[in-house]
């Protein structure tokens, strides 16, 4: 009886962490492009709002609200916001991803936010003719034209490891790396290319793997060695970033934490010394911005943010100025008029210069920027 | 053979394992009296790491704490212990004992159920952010015990002390006091027990007392060590505390306590040499993969686990 219950325990437990997988699987019918009243739009957005991943959810989800906010202030326009929680789960991001399909009010999605919810969801956008601007999701291959109504405000990993590479050989001048990945679409990529990239440089690499759920590393720590001069963290949380350069210290290790665009976090990631790669600048260290960041400011009251929100503010922003277009000539618009407006995109941007995509979705000219982290103080240095 | 490492991984290994032993015990004690597994226990260890986090800031934080270390640890723990506690006793109110004569998928499903409330009331209340004890703030790094190259940080060292206390505790009140007579003999047979004058309910509500406060200092003890927390933690702590009571052998309390050493070491051993043991072919990732091996193994082999007696049945 004993072993009866605990398989059913397991069962249970089983079908609570992968159920929505299974329903994920039976794809259904592309729905068709339909004309829809521009008086009630809305803006899908997907995001980790639950689970370990929602501070990135909810602060991308806060901006988006915020450029709502502002845009139908300044425009006179009504769109709203639909929420899609897609955690940090590929399966989950197909569900939302076709629930969005199916509400005739979704013009544009904003997301997904990683690249695992991109691969999954964005084929049953393709089909149904809807726009997915991401401002976060990285993947190189996301627009090797596989999905042709994807779009990103960030630029992509291609730009990010060769950045990582030169800065830690060159400006580090790290002769031993260890270089992390947390076992996801997003990490394993972009840490097997800076491992080629360093290798070719003449740098020792040793390659390790974490759960991207994991809070301990000390095991991995004990792995290091004491001549290791960086670990390259390639994560999207920046609490992992912060733990792992806590318990080097714990062990007595010298190296210190470079962590990708997901550890961008002034709150969460605040090593005594450490480097951070990412995929926009902090609004803060950006004259032009100010004013965005105090009405920011008082819009969420004080909530705190990183460099996740800012690029969801622009795609946003950028689906909702395809949409008044598509909507401009007789008050109706099909999304894939809105595709087509979003492609043609050229409007200034809050992040520095401005937002035009390239055939295949990628921003125009946008590149990686990184800082140095000294007592938590963030200084842009590349 | 480098012996630092295997020293380090040791000490990285029971410190996991006294966390996952407190969890397991909670595990183990409702089980052997319910016949329940309560899969929020995970939860609960998370939100003892939240009113550990929260005394930690009332007390004026890890930077300026406005009373001595020590008496702030301890504060720390019994607060959390405390809440933990009441939180148990709730859920076994209103969740659990209405299906107490339901067919025994009921109170699972619940149970999954009061999981999920408890971690998203969690992330209403507080937010998505992870939060730091800063314990590198409250605790110098430095402080600690070295051998040799190796430096075991006093934090570890009272982590894996507090969890070794409250588990001999636990052994002194099981095997020693009227109410772990009670709680035995309820384990052992609910009605027979019952018929002999003991009353039950208040047994299994104070079973869910101790064994939900142990969960609550487990979360206070993981905040101190590894220093983040936040709302979705105790999945994975309650899932690994969940394999070490199988492993040890569920409803049994030396079992729980062998079995959480047993996984912590595991994970942490595999961790250090799962590359060299399989001349790279495997990687550090696989070190989940290992641990619930050693889940699938038992079940197989030995499904009472190491300490667990075997179902006798009377035909």
């Amino acid at each position: 009886m004993r072993r009866g219950l605990i398989a059913t325990a397991i069962a249970v437990l089983a079908f609570a962490v992968a159920g929505t997988a299974a329903l994920a699987k039976t794809s259904g019918p592309a729905a068709p492009a339909q004309l829809a009243a521009c008086t009630n739009v809305s803006l899908g957005v997907m995001a980790p709002l639950t689970g370990p991943a929602a501070f990135l959810g909810q602060e991308q989800l806060s901006w988006t609200r915020f450029a709502v906010t502002q845009y139908n202030r300044r425009s006179g326009t009504r769109f709203k916001v639909a929420l899609g929680d897609s955690q940090l789960s590929a399966s989950l991001a197909r569900t939302v991803g076709r629930r969005f399909v199916a509400n005739d009010d979704v013009m544009a999605v904003i997301g997904g936010s990683t690249s695992q919810s991109v691969i999954s969801s964005a084929g049953l956008f393709e089909r149904a003719g809807l726009a997915s601007i991401s401002g976060s999701a990285t993947r190189i291959d996301l627009t090797n034209g596989q999905f042709s109504t994807f779009f990103r405000v960030i630029p992509h990993d291609a730009i990010q490891s060769p950045n990582i590479v030169n800065y830690v050989a060159r400006n580090l001048r790290a002769r031993q790396v260890v270089v992390l990945d947390s076992q996801d679409d997003y990490s394993v990529p972009l840490s097997q290319a800076v491992a080629r990239g360093l290798r070719a440089r003449n740098v020792e690499v040793d390659r390790e793997s974490v759960a991207a759920d994991e809070t301990d590393f000390s095991s991995i720590v004990a792995n290091v060695g004491d001549d290791v001069d960086v670990v390259v963290f390639a994560t999207q949380t920046a609490s992992a970033a912060q733990t792992l350069s806590n318990q080097l210290r714990e062990q007595g290790k010298d190296a210190v934490v470079f962590g990708t665009d997901g550890a961008y976090s002034p709150t969460q990631y605040k090593p005594r010394l450490g480097y951070v790669s990412s995929f926009a600048n902090d609004l803060r260290f950006l004259r032009s911005a100010r004013a965005t960041v105090r009405a920011y400011n008082r819009f969420s009251r004080n909530k705190a943010f990183g460099t996740f929100g800012p690029p969801s503010y622009m795609a946003a922003w950028v689906a909702m100025g395809a949409i008044q277009r598509a909507c401009a000539n007789d008050g109706e618009a099909t999304r894939s008029e809105v595709t087509r407006q979003v492609r043609r995109t050229n409007t200034p941007s809050i992040l520095g210069g401005r937002v035009r995509f390239t055939r295949r979705g990628d921003v125009r000219g946008a590149k990686f920027y990184i800082f140095r982290i000294n007592n938590g103080n963030y200084r842009l240095v590349g | 053979m480098d012996w630092d490492k295997l020293v380090q991984l040791l000490v990285n290994g029971v410190t996991l394992g006294s966390v996952y032993a407190l969890v397991a015990l909670g595990f183990s004690m409702v089980y052997g009296i319910l016949k329940l597994l309560n899969l929020a226990h995970g939860d609960i260890l998370m939100v003892g790491a939240f009113i550990g986090w929260g005394v930690l800031g009332w007390l004026g934080g890890a930077q300026d704490p406005s009373v001595a270390v020590w008496i702030l640890i301890v504060l720390m723990v019994l607060a959390a212990m405390a809440g933990c506690g009441v939180l148990g006793v709730a859920i076994e109110r209103f969740a659990y004992r209405p299906l107490r004569r339901a067919p025994r998928i009921a109170p699972l499903i619940s149970a999954l159920g009061v999981s999920f409330f408890i971690q998203n009331s969690v992330l209403l209340l507080f937010g998505a952010d992870f939060r730091s004890y800063d314990t590198f703030d409250l605790v110098d790094v430095e402080v600690g015990i070295e051998f040799g190259p190796l430096r075991v940080w006093v934090v570890r060292l009272v982590v894996i002390g507090a969890a070794l206390a409250m588990m001999v505790a636990l052994w002194l009140l099981v095997t020693r006091t009227k109410l772990g007579k009670a709680m035995r003999a309820t384990a052992i047979d609910r009605e027979a027990a019952a018929m002999m004058g003991i009353d039950v309910d208040k047994v299994i509500v104070k079973t869910f007392f101790i064994g939900s406060a142990l969960a609550g200092a487990a979360g206070v003890l993981v905040g101190l060590v590894f220093g983040q927390i936040n709302h979705f933690m105790g999945f994975g702590y309650g899932l690994k505390g969940f394999t070490a009571a199988v492993v040890g052998g569920i409803g049994s309390i030396p079992g729980a306590m062998f079995g959480g050493l047993f996984i912590g070491l595991a994970e942490a051993l595999s961790v250090g040499y799962i590359e060299d043991f399989t001349r790279g072919r495997l990687g550090s990732a696989f070190s989940d993969l290992v641990v619930f091996l050693i889940l699938v193994l038992f079940m197989l082999l030995r499904p009472q686990g190491i300490f667990g007696k075997p179902d006798v049945k009377k035909v």
